[in-house]
C-alpha cells in the first residue's frame, strides 16, 4: 500500500499565554478548531488542545485495530465504542509530558466471549500504530467489555 | 495535570464499516466521520488518526515556540505552522514534518532557528512521538 500523508495547520497569534490559535485539517477540511493555552491546561471552554486531538486519534486508531483483530478471529463486531483519555503531567525537571493514554472499549460481538474480546483488545493494542508510538512517553492501558446487542 | 477524553463508535467491519468520533470532552468538535478508505486512500473530506496527530503536533509546537520566543524577550506576532504526518499501512507512522513561518519583531535569524529547534525538542507531542523515525523542521522568518 502507498504512503499516506495527512496535513494539518495552525495559525497562532501572539504569545502562548495570551494568544490563541486556529487549527485546521488541511488535507480534508474536516475540522477547524480554536485552541488556547488555557484550554490546554485549565478551563476547557469549548476549545480543543493537542492532548484532546491525540485522544481522538488514539481512539480512532484503536477502534480500527480492534475491528480487524475481531474479524481475523472469526468474530466480526457489530458495533464498538471506544473512549480514550490522554493525560499530560509535569515530570522531573519541570517539563510537561504525555504520561498516559487510557483506552476503554465496549463492543457488541455476537460470536465472541469475554476471553476472545480480551485477546483481540490485546492484539489491537499491539497492532495500533499510535499505541506503539505513544509508548515513547506514555503508559497505555486497555480494557474491553462485551455489550449486549441491540443497543 | 490535564486529562482530555474522546469517544469513538465504529459499526461493522474495517473495510465496509464506518466510525464516528462522536464527541470530545471540550465539545470543540465532533461528530467527525472516519473510514478505512478515508484513512488510507482518498480522504474524501473525512479525517483520520494521522490527520488528528498532525493537528495535535502543529498545535503543540506552535505553543512551545511562542512560549520560548516570549521567554527570550522576543514574543512572536504570528506563527503559521504546518504538520504533515505520513502513515505507511503495515509499518506505522514514519514521519512528522513541521514547517513554520513566523513574524517575530526584533529577532535575528540564528536566535529564531535556535528557538524553533528547542520547541521541536521540548513540545510534549514531539516527546510522545519520539519513536517516529523522522521528525523534520523547516523554519523561516517572514
Amino acid at each position: 500500500m502507498p504512503r499516506i500523508v495527512r496535513e494539518a495547520e495552525i495559525d497562532w497569534e501572539g504569545t502562548t499565554a495570551r494568544g490563541s490559535g486556529v487549527v485546521r485539517a488541511a488535507s480534508t477540511g474536516s475540522f477547524e478548531l480554536s485552541a488556547t493555552i488555557a484550554s490546554r491546561v485549565e478551563i476547557v471552554e469549548g476549545k480543543t488542545s493537542p492532548e484532546e486531538l491525540l485522544a481522538a486519534a488514539h481512539a480512532t486508531c484503536f477502534v480500527t485495530s480492534l475491528g480487524s483483530e475481531l474479524a481475523r478471529m472469526g468474530a466480526p463486531p457489530e458495533r464498538m465504542h471506544v473512549r480514550c483519555t490522554i493525560t499530560m503531567d509535569e515530570v522531573e525537571g519541570g517539563h510537561h509530558r504525555i504520561v498516559a493514554s487510557d483506552i476503554s472499549a465496549r463492543a457488541v460481538v455476537p460470536e465472541a466471549d469475554a476471553e476472545t474480546l480480551a485477546a483481540a483488545a490485546q492484539a489491537a493494542d499491539e497492532g495500533c500504530p499510535f499505541s506503539a508510538l505513544i509508548r515513547a512517553s506514555a503508559m497505555v492501558t486497555v480494557e474491553a467489555t462485551l455489550d449486549e446487542g441491540g443497543s | 495535570m490535564a486529562d482530555r477524553t474522546a469517544h469513538v463508535t465504529w459499526t461493522g467491519s474495517l473495510m465496509e464499516g464506518a466510525g464516528r468520533i462522536t464527541s470530545v470532552e471540550s465539545g470543540a468538535f465532533g461528530p467527525l466521520d472516519v473510514t478505512w478508505a478515508s484513512r488510507t486512500e482518498d480522504s474524501d473530506g473525512l479525517t483520520s488518526p494521522e490527520e488528528l496527530i498532525a493537528a495535535a503536533h502543529a498545535a503543540c509546537f506552535s505553543m512551545a515556540l511562542s512560549h520560548g520566543l516570549a521567554e527570550a524577550g522576543t514574543p512572536p506576532e504570528r506563527l503559521d505552522v504546518d504538520a504533515t504526518v505520513t502513515f505507511v499501512p503495515g509499518t506505522g507512522i514514519t514521519k512528522s514534518a513541521l514547517v513554520v513561518r513566523a513574524v517575530v519583531p526584533g529577532i535575528e535569524e540564528p536566535a529564531f532557528l535556535h528557538a524553533a529547534q528547542a520547541a521541536k525538542e521540548s513540545c510534549p507531542v514531539s516527546a510522545a512521538l519520539a519513536s517516529v523515525p523522522e521528525i523534520s523542521l523547516e523554519a523561516s522568518l517572514s
